[in-house]
């Protein structure tokens, strides 16, 4: 039995929910991230050591474990937990951990010298930080930040395995009516492709904006 | 008007200032030349606590700057915000311009009275843009660092000093990184600001341009100050063995 057009539709719904599913992720990823930066540059040690652990064991741990974890610890916490909010809860966790070590990086790349002439000015630390540091780990953290959009959008198919419907999931379901293994899978791979490209597509956008406004020089 | 006494400073155990002694007076110019290593650009960060130091005190109109003394007898950084403060009644210019890169020239001289003083934006606006047109940049408001001269970058970085109103200008080599045509259009700058009674401390290697400007010119040796007096004096009659040493090398 082969796909039908409505197969194609289902599919088309199914990644609308993955790219859904990645797009709160990020959101609410990088919000965490943005609290958790700080604490990789934090003065006492317990907060450098918190945020140590938090990177060591999250990104340590495959994602498919996370989200069984999650997904039974919410569950047996709460009863009942839809699997779409512990998903959104998994990736979170997940790409928050990816998401800080993307900002640390951008704030290791600020050239000591412009610590100073901020210091120097006698700027307050929050105006520091809002004025210089935030914008250029924004310009620095930009490219490896897309790369992790990227990746959020394809790890939401680890999502299948605690019932989120999603591209992964609804691809299956139809094989396993239809049979129809591969033009599913391509169809579904093309879907993937699509969505990671308009994330792509949409970062460098953004990035030759920042460019024009003065950052490392000329376009390249 | 700046009182910097017994000032000393370790880095993993070497001693790179082994106690300075320096008063500069009101508008008063002191240039810093040495050989590379002995400890001026140091001393000049230490002036403005990017460096803290291990002993000493450095004073700014008779109030003691950067640390306070604590009961036990000790001493403590002062507060962020005394440190800010403090700061901001001096202007320090680096080598390497260090204009932060997604500003335009305007906006980097605008930085400092904006948000490290408080002022209205437009107050902030009206003195970046009359610093701006005082080095010359007026037609450069708007233009990012990166489509700037290597001059007119550190010529912006001498204007986002002043925006502060500082009582010194540091200037830490600030032609070093030039190509030497571009060289004149800084020390122009400089040699208009000495006009305006502004107290400066530079750290120099360019002996005519600090014979020329400079009350004073400290020459610093092994992390102290082995000579120290007028132009004439410390350039064309040295009595230090080093300093004589020194100058025969970089004629």
């Amino acid at each position: 039995m082969e796909m039908t057009a409505s197969d194609l539709w289902v599919l088309a719904q199914a990644a609308v929910i993955s790219l859904l599913m990645a797009l709160a992720a990020i959101a609410f990823g990088t919000l965490l991230a943005v609290a958790l930066t700080p604490l990789a540059f934090a003065p006492w040690a317990l907060g450098r050591a918190i945020y140590r652990l938090y990177i060591f064991v999250v990104r340590g741990t495959p994602v498919l474990l996370l989200a069984l974890l999650v997904f039974y610890a919410l569950a047996s916490f709460w009863g009942r937990i839809s699997p779409y909010a512990a998903g959104i809860v998994v990736l979170t966790l997940y790409l928050a951990a990816l998401i800080a070590e993307v900002f640390r990086g951008g704030v290791l790349a600020i050239p000591r010298p412009l610590w100073d002439c901020a210091k120097s000015l006698g700027l307050p630390r929050l105006s520091i930080l809002r004025r210089v540091v935030s914008p250029l780990v924004a310009r620095y953290a930009l490219p490896p930040y897309l790369n992790v959009c990227v990746m959020a959008v394809k790890a939401s198919s680890v999502l299948s395995i605690i019932s989120v419907w999603e591209l992964t999931l609804a691809s299956r379901e139809i094989i396993e009516r239809t049979l129809d293994v591969y033009r599913v899978l391509a169809v579904a791979a093309l879907l993937y492709f699509i969505m990671c490209f308009a994330i792509d597509r949409l970062g460098r956008n953004l990035e030759s904006r920042l460019a024009a406004r003065g950052f490392a020089g000329e376009r390249l | 008007m700046i009182e910097i006494r017994g000032i000393r400073k370790s880095f993993a155990g070497v001693e790179i200032l082994r106690g300075i002694d320096l008063s500069i007076g009101a508008g008063e110019i002191v240039a810093l030349i040495g050989r590379s290593g002995c400890g001026k650009t140091t001393l000049l960060r230490c002036i403005n606590f990017l460096e803290d130091y291990d002993a000493g005190e450095i004073k700014l109109d008779g109030e003691v700057l950067w640390y306070r003394a604590d009961s036990t007898g000790g001493r403590r950084r002062c507060p962020e915000k005394d440190l800010a403060r403090q700061r901001q009644r001096m202007g320090i210019v680096f080598q390497q311009f260090n204009l932060f890169p997604h500003m335009t020239a305007l906006e980097n001289v605008c930085l400092g009275p904006r948000f490290g003083q408080k002022l209205a934006a437009d107050a902030a606006e009206l003195r970046a843009r009359e610093l701006l047109s005082r080095v010359g940049l007026a037609d450069r408001l708007n233009s990012y660092p990166a489509h700037l001269s290597g001059g007119q970058q550190q010529r912006v970085a001498i204007a986002r000093a002043l925006a502060m109103k500082p009582q010194v200008l540091l200037l830490d080599e600030i032609t070093s990184a030039l190509d030497p045509e571009l060289v004149a259009e800084v020390e122009d700058v400089i040699r208009a600001l000495t006009q305006e009674g502004i107290a400066m401390v530079l750290v120099t290697h360019a002996m005519s341009f600090a014979r020329e400007i400079a009350h004073r010119i400290a020459y610093l040796a092994d992390g102290q100050i082995a000579e120290i007096g007028p132009p004439q004096e410390v350039l064309d009659r040295p009595r230090d063995k080093g300093l004589r040493e020194f100058l025969r090398r970089i004629r």
